[in-house]
């Protein structure tokens, strides 16, 4: 093993060694154990790097690598800081490091990109836990066709990421810890998704940024899920993380960069209509996702681009493979993102203590008992422990009286829905019809305001399984009319 | 720039001591009187007087290790086939027997021969080590069993430099019946070294450790000891290795044991004393921790643990002023691309994986001089404090 002058010539007299006094940000990665500890700390002002310290405990290729990085940084502005990739800081070591010392590249990135996640953090101090809606500075500043594209290393937003470079953006991509479930978020040496998602766009040539969310996922997210099954409701993550969590953290860091737009890899479609802008069903039917889009906010959609509208899921892969991104043979991530083993019954059952209680038919007498309401949702026939002649399934959760009600299926069905949490891109008078679960066609419909922030849609036919907690979305033709939460009946 | 270095990695191989190359030369194509280069298996004059080196040199080894019969020393290609030979070797002579004790600090060359007589089936013992690294008699005595194939515990660490307690180990495995290997490579040429009076089985030694070349090595297999060999050919080497002889390498073997065995004390005596130096010196820096037992260690070897400083940065330091140290991790570190492994002697010992990964060998030899070490001291607590200046693990 053999070192490139540059690296001997960093190591023996390393450049911007220390730490700050008052740093702006902080970032370190990395692990004793395994031998290697990188950290930088760095003051910005106005988003320009003004000041680089770093340290670093580990072999020769890291200490010249954070050395190296330290030179490339500082003095510049933080795109400009946030786009250096791990072949540009190979270049400036003088080439390619030894083979097994590639990992040097990747832990002085990784602090350096931890103290910028540190700044954002500081900046943002309650805003981002409490929820942003457009923060002091907020708005746009001049920079024209400008986009934060929030990206998970998936393929779905590599690509939205790619198309909006080639269309001429000034693309920005930022990636968000939400929880700790994430590949390898505990560990130095195993693969993360975060680390994925920066290579992937430092691949594309462009800036990356991580924002950490843990606190305002849990508390906006995390503990909303628990709480619905505890309350006899079925809840859905991903309509409270884009009600809250994804679109406010990005218009975020967009208001802190002076950047226009945002951007995500849903596949949904933002157009305007006379009333406002608004939110269509995509060309690609089968990834529609526009049920779980409702909550954004009418003026953070105002700002929102999503290019997948346009395309289909097997383009999108064509695309990502011609341009050879890694992220094109990512599997298609189909359950919640923090419980990846899909048990949702074990998560909840983990955060709150079940209490047994009756199992009753509609009539009122007990058949049987459970072990707890949160292992029941409304629609639910498997599990239930009773046995019947004809197939039974959960028409009611009662957690107040710790009932479980159960009945036939002609019993599940409803004519009409009680919406409430509601949120409009245009007039609730306009919608035709509505769509109450993923993946299921719309229903017809005529919807009345019935006061206290609430609607009533009556169905043109009764439909099976609508759950309280779930959503109800609200079209006119392909248009997002609005959407809320289905209440309780009664 | 290269004439300015230090060399104080003698642990990892020595440098040519000008007489053996000497003696090599007339091997290598340079005989005085033009004589062809022979063959020993050859039965021409050329031949002959190639056979006649070979001899010779078996003979210096032999006395070197207080072999009472030069055919007990067997050439090898080196300290790791030496190793390889034997356990294999002495494994394959009896298969009733499938256990097998080692200590937990072996060479490579051992614990992977070991390793690989685990996967075909054997049992194998690995004996820990206390905290200076020494294996204790009574837990060795303990491990050996009437199917116990062979033993194997080393006469001083490669890494660390603790001389174990050979005799009294060799005298126990005598007692049971079981033969014993012990790896020498580091020890030949430091510690008198007597297979006459210490009942081992077969040791192993290396040219390149002293002061000879690179590429060629001994076993010295006691007569009636039962071995197989490992290679098949021509049936040199009693049949236990066979292969045509490099014979200029056999030669500088055979001279540098000649010369270890004449310049034993003189060159212990003079490595003790910089070795002591260099303890006090660099131990006496905050944070520096020596390895390996204090007292019963090799004369040449150094070992520290560098609070905060990782091994690779040091030894790089080290080398960019001028001297050449080995890494705690050298062998370790090769082909591990994401993180360190510390040496398995290091942890064997109770040392953190921190502590293991902080290491460095330091290794003198007969040519080392005070000043060198002087001059190191110097360097060291430089490059000591200019790294703990960058390390985010280390606040004085």
């Amino acid at each position: 093993m053999v070192y490139k002058p540059q690296v001997m010539e960093h190591l023996v007299r390393p450049r911007n060694v220390g730490e700050l006094d008052a740093p702006g940000g902080v970032g370190e990665s990395g692990d004793a154990a395994c031998g290697d500890v990188a950290r930088f700390t760095v003051g910005i002002e106005a988003n320009r790097l003004e000041e680089v310290r770093y340290k670093v405990y580990g072999c020769a290729a890291c200490i010249a690598a954070g050395s190296a990085l330290s030179e490339l940084v500082r003095d510049t502005h933080l795109l400009e800081a946030a786009r250096v990739s791990k072949a540009d800081l190979e270049n400036s070591l003088g080439g390619p490091l030894p083979e097994g010392k590639e990992h040097a590249l990747t832990l002085v990135l990784d602090a350096l990109h931890k103290a910028l996640e540190d700044h954002w953090n500081r900046q943002a101090g309650e805003m981002l836990v409490e929820g942003y809606d457009g923060g002091p500075d907020g708005g746009t500043n001049g920079r024209m066709k400008s986009v934060v594209v929030a990206t998970s290393g998936g393929v779905d937003s590599a690509v939205t990421a790619l198309l909006l470079k080639e269309a001429g953006y000034d693309a920005a991509c930022v990636t968000f810890r939400l929880h700790d479930g994430e590949r390898g978020s505990r560990s130095c040496c195993s693969p993360d998704t975060v680390l994925f998602a920066r290579d992937t766009a430092h691949r594309m040539g462009l800036p990356h940024f991580t924002l950490d969310l843990k606190d305002l996922f849990d508390r906006r997210v995390m503990k909303d899920f628990v709480g619905s099954y505890a309350a006899g409701r079925t809840p859905n993550p991903c309509v409270s993380c884009n009600a809250h969590v994804k679109f406010h953290a990005a218009s975020f860091l967009a208001d802190r960069l002076g950047f226009d737009h945002v951007a995500t890899g849903h596949y949904a479609r933002v157009v305007e209509e006379p009333g406002g802008v608004t939110m269509a069903r995509p060309t690609d039917a089968a990834k529609d996702q526009t049920y779980v889009l409702w909550p954004v906010p009418k003026e953070l959609l105002s700002r929102t681009i999503f290019p997948l509208g346009e395309y289909r899921k097997e383009e999108v892969r064509r695309i990502a493979e011609e341009k050879g991104l890694a992220v094109a043979y990512t599997p298609e991530s189909q359950d919640i993102c923090f419980i990846p083993d899909g048990n949702y019954r074990g998560f909840v059952r983990k955060k709150i203590a079940a209490e047994p209680g009756e199992i009753i038919d509609t009539g009122g007498r007990t058949l049987g008992r459970h072990a707890g309401v949160v292992d029941f949702t409304v629609g639910q026939r498997r599990g239930i422990g009773v046995s019947a002649p004809t197939p039974l399934y959960v028409t009611e959760v009662r957690p107040a009286q710790k009932q479980v009600v159960v009945g036939r299926r002609e019993d599940l069905e409803v004519s009409e829905v009680r919406v409430g949490d509601l949120n409009w891109f245009l007039d609730y008078g306009e919608a035709d019809s509505v769509q109450v679960r993923y993946n299921s066609p719309s229903v017809t419909c005529e919807v009345e305001d019935s006061g206290g922030g609430e609607v009533r849609a009556r169905l043109a036919e009764p439909v099976v399984g609508v759950a309280p907690g779930q959503s109800a979305v609200f079209y006119k033709g392909d248009r997002v009319v609005g959407g809320g939460v289905v209440r309780r009946d009664g | 720039m290269q004439n300015d270095v230090v060399y104080l990695d003698h642990a990892a191989t020595t440098p040519l001591d000008e007489r053996v190359l000497e003696a090599m030369l007339p091997h290598l194509g340079g005989a005085p009187d033009g004589r062809p280069r022979g063959n020993p298996s050859s039965l021409h004059s050329a031949g002959a007087a190639a056979r006649e080196a070979v001899e010779e040199a078996r003979a210096s080894v032999a006395r070197l290790v207080g072999a009472n019969e030069p055919g007990e020393i067997l050439f090898t290609a080196g300290g790791t086939e030496s190793d390889n030979l034997a356990v294999l070797g002495l494994a394959a002579s009896d298969p009733s027997r499938k256990h097998v004790v080692i200590s937990a600090v072996e060479h490579p060359a051992v614990r992977e021969a070991a390793g690989h007589l685990e996967a075909t089936g054997y049992e194998v013992t690995r004996i820990g080590v206390d905290a200076g690294g020494l294996v204790s008699p009574a837990r060795f005595a303990g491990t050996l069993r009437p199917d116990t194939a062979l033993a194997a515990v080393m006469w001083a660490n490669n890494e660390v430099g603790t001389v174990q307690p050979i005799e009294e180990i060799a005298e126990l495995c005598r007692e049971a019946g079981v033969p014993l290997h012990v790896d020498a490579v580091q020890a030949a040429g430091r510690l008198p070294i007597d297979v006459s009076r210490v009942p081992v089985s077969t040791l192993a030694l290396s040219a390149h450790k002293l002061h000879g070349p690179q590429g060629v090595g001994a076993l010295y297999v006691r007569g009636g000891v039962e071995l197989e060999p490992v290679l098949f050919g021509g049936g040199q080497e009693r049949g236990l290795r066979s292969g045509t002889e490099n014979v200029a390498g056999i030669v500088g073997l055979g001279a540098a044991s000649r010369l270890a065995f004449e310049e034993l004390e003189e060159r212990t005596r003079h490595e003790e004393a910089l070795r002591e130096a260099l303890i006090s010196g660099a131990t006496g820096l905050p944070g520096v921790r020596l390895n390996g037992h204090r007292e019963k260690r090799l004369s040449n070897n150094i070992h520290v643990s560098v609070e905060g400083v990782e091994a690779e940065s040091l030894v790089l330091f080290l080398d960019a002023l001028g001297y050449a140290v080995g890494s705690g991790s050298a062998c370790a570190s090769r082909g591990t691309p994401a993180g360190h492994k510390a040496s398995p002697v290091l942890l064997a010992m109770g040392r953190t994986q921190e502590e293991a990964i902080s290491s460095v060998r330091i290794t003198v030899g007969k040519d080392t001089t005070r000043a060198g070490i002087d001059g190191f001291l110097e360097a060291f607590a430089a490059a000591v404090s200019q790294l703990r200046e960058l390390s985010p693990l280390y606040t004085s």
